[in-house]
């Protein structure tokens, strides 16, 4: 669901920007001190993993795309600020090596996938998970997938109220385009995937993964 | 006599140059202005443009320009008039100038050595772009696996049900290995 360089103006994407990079200086500070060392391999892995399941994009006719995003397990296994910054880092890769989303794009985008969806997952995990912990992470995924999809279409549909010529698909379209796919298809999926990692990763064992 | 590495500081300022550039690019919606650009980049860029746009086509042009024609069609469908063509073109042609700009620019910038003043984004990219292509050759490995055990073409079932079995092994070996790199990289200071 990236928005690709090019689909948004400077009057959105630098106000994206001017919010993001405090964001990004405090959740570093925060969680990616001398005190992450343990985590940070695996961080880094779930991370690569991300971005490996990012690559797999469906363009959306009247939208941009819609995919897996990945890091809703780093919201519920750390926090969603690594969440924020993982996905910052996938997206700033993808930006700058193969071409998808861009660099002048990446505040709203990191906002919109790295922000607003985990946070909206680690929300519902925190409310669910002492019911059924399976259905919370499940539930988690799937709603920030929507929470993200929401974001991006509102944005694209306000850069049409902005200037209809600058992107000329208008919300009514956007919106449709956009949320469909991801509440029938990538949501579930995203839901899939999430449980799945969740009961991978406490299998191995590994150092540095308790859940938030 | 050994090249001398490029200097951090020209990097950096080339990566701003770029940043600034590609922000002004982005606040362009009139197609002549956006011609004169991509004439003004092609003159700029002249070593090395086939090999920028054979890569700008074959990642970012497809989707784009396919989202673009799409886009219009269902802005027809919906609302029952033909929109206007030019917004449309402009928004195909801005995001491949961009991608331009960036793969030309990038192709010119170490971007380690860029990011040297700031250890922990240097060791954090370089574990995540390690796993990248460590993740993507496994993939590559288990597919090819997959392929040799199965007489006819692997469906997307196959696929799937593959995968499952694997990415465990795969996560442990890949959390192990980014590790190693981790801990590599801090005891040389980063």
């Amino acid at each position: 669901m990236h928005v690709p360089d090019g689909f948004l103006s400077p009057q959105l994407t630098l106000p994206a920007w001017a919010v993001s990079a405090p964001l990004w200086t405090w959740a570093a500070r925060r969680h990616f001190g001398r005190a992450a060392a343990e985590s940070l391999p695996v961080v880094g892995s779930l991370t690569a993993l991300a971005f490996v399941i990012q690559t797999i994009m469906i363009p959306v006719p009247g939208g941009t795309s819609t995919h897996l995003v990945g890091v809703t397990l780093l919201a519920l296994l750390y926090h969603p600020l690594v969440a924020f910054l993982c996905e910052s880092l996938v997206l700033l890769v993808q930006a700058l090596f193969f071409g998808a989303g861009g660099i002048t794009v990446l505040g709203v985008n990191a906002l919109a996938m790295g922000l607003v969806g985990p946070v909206a997952g680690w929300l519902v995990w925190k409310a669910l998970r002492r019911l059924h912990e399976r259905a919370a992470a499940f539930l988690a995924a799937w709603v920030a997938m929507q929470a993200a999809t929401l974001a991006v279409a509102a944005v694209l549909g306000l850069q049409h109220a902005l200037d209809g010529r600058y992107f000329p698909v208008p919300l009514a379209v956007v919106l449709p385009a956009m949320v469909l796919p991801s509440l029938t298809v990538t949501g579930v999926v995203e839901g899939a995937y999430t449980v799945f990692a969740l009961s991978i990763l406490r299998k191995a064992n590994l150092r540095g993964v308790s859940p938030a | 006599m050994a090249s001398r590495p490029p200097d951090p500081r020209r990097q950096r300022a080339l990566l701003a140059v770029w940043i600034a550039a590609v922000f002004a690019l982005s606040a362009v919606s009139d197609l002549r202005v956006l011609g004169a650009s991509a004439a003004a980049l092609g003159v700029l860029f002249g070593r090395g443009i086939f090999a920028t746009l054979r890569r700008v086509g074959r990642s970012v042009v497809p989707v784009t320009a396919g989202l673009s024609v799409s886009s219009w069609a269902l802005a027809f469908a919906v609302q029952g008039t033909p929109p206007p063509l030019a917004p449309f073109a402009a928004l195909a042609l801005r995001t491949a100038l961009i991608a331009f700009l960036t793969f030309a620019v990038l192709g010119r910038v170490n971007l380690l050595r860029a990011l040297a003043p700031w250890p922990a984004a240097t060791r954090l990219l370089a574990v995540t772009l390690g796993q990248i292509h460590a993740l993507r050759l496994l993939a590559t490995d288990s597919l090819d696996g997959l392929r040799s055990r199965l007489v006819r073409k692997p469906r997307a079932r196959d696929v799937v049900r593959g995968a499952g079995g694997i990415t465990a092994a795969l996560f442990a070996l890949s959390a192990r290995n980014a590790r190693d790199v981790s801990d590599a990289m801090r005891t040389r200071g980063f």
